[in-house]
């Protein structure tokens, strides 16, 4: 029996994601019952923002000594966050067992200077979702293989396909494609792009400096702007992708292709029911290297919590395999628990979505490691919605790694 | 000195006299404004001005001392320059746009009567509406597929207009929404300056034949100099401060189009973690926008009494 305990509420900064919500209220409920109810007064408060908005929420956050227990964190913001102290290092709260049940990649994401600051909440990788429908009746057959993947050359065919434009209507009333999550233009996916047309070890594919934060050279390398000038295309000359995004058009049938993690799936069965939408999954398409990125969020525990005991508690809950669990159901994607990850079945070879765990350890990498990631993904988003808005391409990306390298200078010395 | 004087001197003078009670109870009244204004309004402009001197951020604290580096650096910035210049478009067009068409209402629905009550309400209802919650309703209506603006433009079969996601529509978008919001306020006011000024002019002027148009130019935009004065100012410092629309229907874009000065200031300080800059360009902004009143102050500066 508990001991009747005065109530505490954790405060939880959050993205606004509704499935990522009801999850954990149903983990909060399973932990609640735990190790004979001990934690039953623990109840959770979450705050939610946008995507975009969630780095200067918890920069602002922190600085301003704000009560805040847990904190929602991209992967690549973690080194960021563990090199300000604005989060907790947790290392020394895991055994060696318990950090053995995530797959390396994302103890690595989570950890500063070999410290882990986070677990994580899960993996991704991002491939080429398609309507079935649609691309059966433009007679496309994407390949179903992730060694037959489309380049981008052979996918641009099959967009322009896949684009309706009614006479007489500049505006399609479906577009062929939909590249990334949400209607934001992060690095996750937009910086896949110039990645892409580099070769293994190349600058171009590395992205950044060995030390990190040296961006001339690697942001704006040839290779990277004429695929980002193919990007600008995309929207402009070949119109397969709207200049203004549209909210969900992937999920409303507004999109005939759609390059995201397989969370997309867990949408697609809450808004239509399970298996009841029509989609197939590809290979990302590529320039030179398939690639895509890997890495998802994690928790963090914010320096201000005032009930450390708890949040903790609660962290390696929600992080372990039975909370990892309950995560999945809700938001379906590819999670960072292997044992979690080797009992489900869609994930064996042959399974529904096989193809994104075949990519996480084929084509994934993780994104560009520097302590500057906070700053490098604002300015690659202005550079990037830009080179949309019809700017000079190889005119942005070389301010922008300038500007990314200026801003980035502070962190010197950061290994 | 004569008897009545020493007798004067004589008597014990209270330190506690009535003038004195006065000041006091006048200090007492305007302390709480006074400390929030010290607060809330002089400490973060100080703060502000020592954070532009040194390499800043939220998160990294004080670095080391650069001194006047942020304001050199921004003479150099053709960002700044350029927000500088789209923040003076915004207020150039959107400060006389509200100031006539506010004028205009303001005379039209000066009379008391049931409707004008009901148009007066419903013109001002966007001035205590949310302006976050605005934004997002006119993003959707711009949208160039999704929009209600785009679909009565095609119904008529003209072309989409792409509101927000070009480079010479964007600001102008945004004008009018914003506008369409505080076009409320302006014109309370203005009404407010019209019962003021007396009847018997106008009277006056009618009786000595002068047409509606010669009574507005000669009594009423004269004996209003004062208020509008309070309107054009106010304004144009709420416009220099514009941030809120710009964050969420177009952050900024497309090509900076609609990068205001608040807007690049936020995107220093929270954004790009370099919130000495950030100051520095606040110190500025802080700088431009007192000159700016000053001097629309002395344009409107009115001698006339009534």
């Amino acid at each position: 029996m508990a001991q009747a305990r005065p109530k505490v509420i954790l405060k939880f900064l959050t993205i606004t994601d509704d499935a990522q919500i009801n999850a954990w209220k149903e983990i909060l409920a399973e932990f609640q019952k735990i190790d004979g109810g001990k934690w039953s007064y623990v109840d959770i408060a979450f705050e939610s923002v946008p995507f975009q908005d969630l780095f200067p929420k918890i920069e602002s956050a922190v600085a301003a000594g704000a009560e805040m227990d847990l904190v929602q964190s991209d992967g690549p913001d973690m080194k960021h966050y563990a090199f300000y102290r604005s989060l907790l290092p947790l290392g020394k709260y895991f055994t060696e067992q318990e950090k053995k049940q995530w797959l390396p990649q994302s103890v690595e994401e989570g950890s500063y200077r070999g410290e882990l600051y986070g677990p994580p909440m899960m993996q991704s990788c991002s491939l080429m979702m398609y309507n079935r429908e649609m691309t059966d009746a433009a007679g496309i057959k994407p390949p179903d293989t992730l060694g037959k993947s489309w380049t981008m050359a052979e996918a641009l065919k099959a967009w322009q396909k896949t684009t309706i434009r009614p006479s007489g209507s500049s505006v399609p009333t479906v577009w062929g494609l939909r590249w990334g999550q949400g209607t934001w233009v992060g690095d996750y996916e937009h910086g896949l792009f110039r990645r892409s047309n580099g070769r293994k070890g190349s600058p171009t594919y590395e992205g950044v400096g060995p030390d990190g934060i040296t961006f001339v050279g690697y942001l704006d390398t040839p290779e990277a702007i004429q695929a980002m000038q193919f990007y600008q295309d995309l929207h402009r000359r070949y119109r397969v992708t709207p200049i203004e995004p549209i909210p969900q058009i992937f999920e409303t049938k507004k999109a005939a292709f759609m390059v995201t993690p397989d969370n997309r799936i867990g949408e697609l069965n809450r808004l239509y029911g399970e298996g009841k939408f029509p989609w197939g999954v590809t290979g990302i398409p590529y320039f030179k290297t398939q690639i895509c990125h890997t890495g998802s969020w994690h928790y963090g525990i914010s320096p201000n919590t005032k009930h450390f005991d708890e949040a903790l508690a609660f962290v390696k809950f929600a992080s372990s395999d039975a909370g990892a669990r309950i995560w999945y159901k809700h938001v379906r994607q590819l999670p960072a628990n292997i044992s979690l990850l080797n009992t489900l079945p869609e994930y064996r070879p042959g399974g529904k979505q096989y193809m994104w765990v075949e990519a996480m350890n084929k084509i994934g990498v993780p994104r560009i490691q520097t302590p500057a990631y906070t700053e490098y993904q604002q300015v690659f988003a202005e550079m990037t919605l830009n080179i949309i808005a019809g700017a000079n391409v190889a005119e942005q990306m070389k301010a922008a790694a300038r500007r990314a390298q200026q801003l980035a200078a502070k962190y010197k010395g950061w290994k | 000195m004569d008897a009545v004087a020493a007798r004067e001197v004589a008597l014990p003078r209270s330190w506690w006299t009535a003038r004195r009670r006065g000041y006091l109870l006048a200090l007492a009244f305007i302390l709480p404004a006074v400390v929030n204004f010290v607060i809330f309004r002089y400490l973060p402009i100080f703060a502000a001005i020592r954070s532009s001197l040194w390499q800043y951020s939220l998160l990294g604290g004080y670095g080391e001392f650069i001194g006047l580096q942020a304001y050199l650096r921004m003479l150099e910035d053709p960002i700044f320059w350029k927000s500088l210049w789209v923040t003076t478009a915004y207020v150039l067009m959107k400060v006389p746009a509200q100031i006539v068409l506010s004028m205009g209402l303001a005379l039209l629905l000066q009379r008391e009567s049931r409707f004008t009550a009901v148009v007066r309400s419903a013109i001002f209802a966007p001035v205590v509406t949310s302006i976050v919650v605005i934004s997002v309703i006119w993003a959707l209506m711009y949208h160039v597929q999704l929009g209600l603006l785009n679909s009565i433009i095609t119904s008529v079969g003209l072309p989409r207009i792409a509101f927000l996601s070009n480079p010479r529509l964007a600001l102008v978008a945004i004008v009018i929404m914003m506008v369409w919001k505080e076009i409320g306020f302006s014109m309370i006011i203005l009404m407010a300056g019209l019962k003021g000024i007396p009847d018997m002019y106008f009277e006056a002027a009618r009786i000595d034949g002068a047409s509606g148009w010669q009574q507005f130019w000669r009594i009423t935009l004269p004996l209003l100099r004062r208020v509008l004065m309070f309107v054009v100012v106010t304004q144009t410092i709420f416009s220099f401060q514009v941030f809120v629309p710009v964050y969420t229907m177009t952050r900024g874009g497309p090509l900076d189009a609609t990068k205001v000065i608040v807007y690049y200031i936020y995107q220093n300080g929270f954004l790009f973690q370099d919130m000495g800059y950030a100051a520095a360009i606040s110190t500025v902004t802080l700088i431009v926008l007192l000159v700016v009143s000053a001097v629309q102050m002395w344009l409107l500066r009115s001698e006339v009494e009534y």
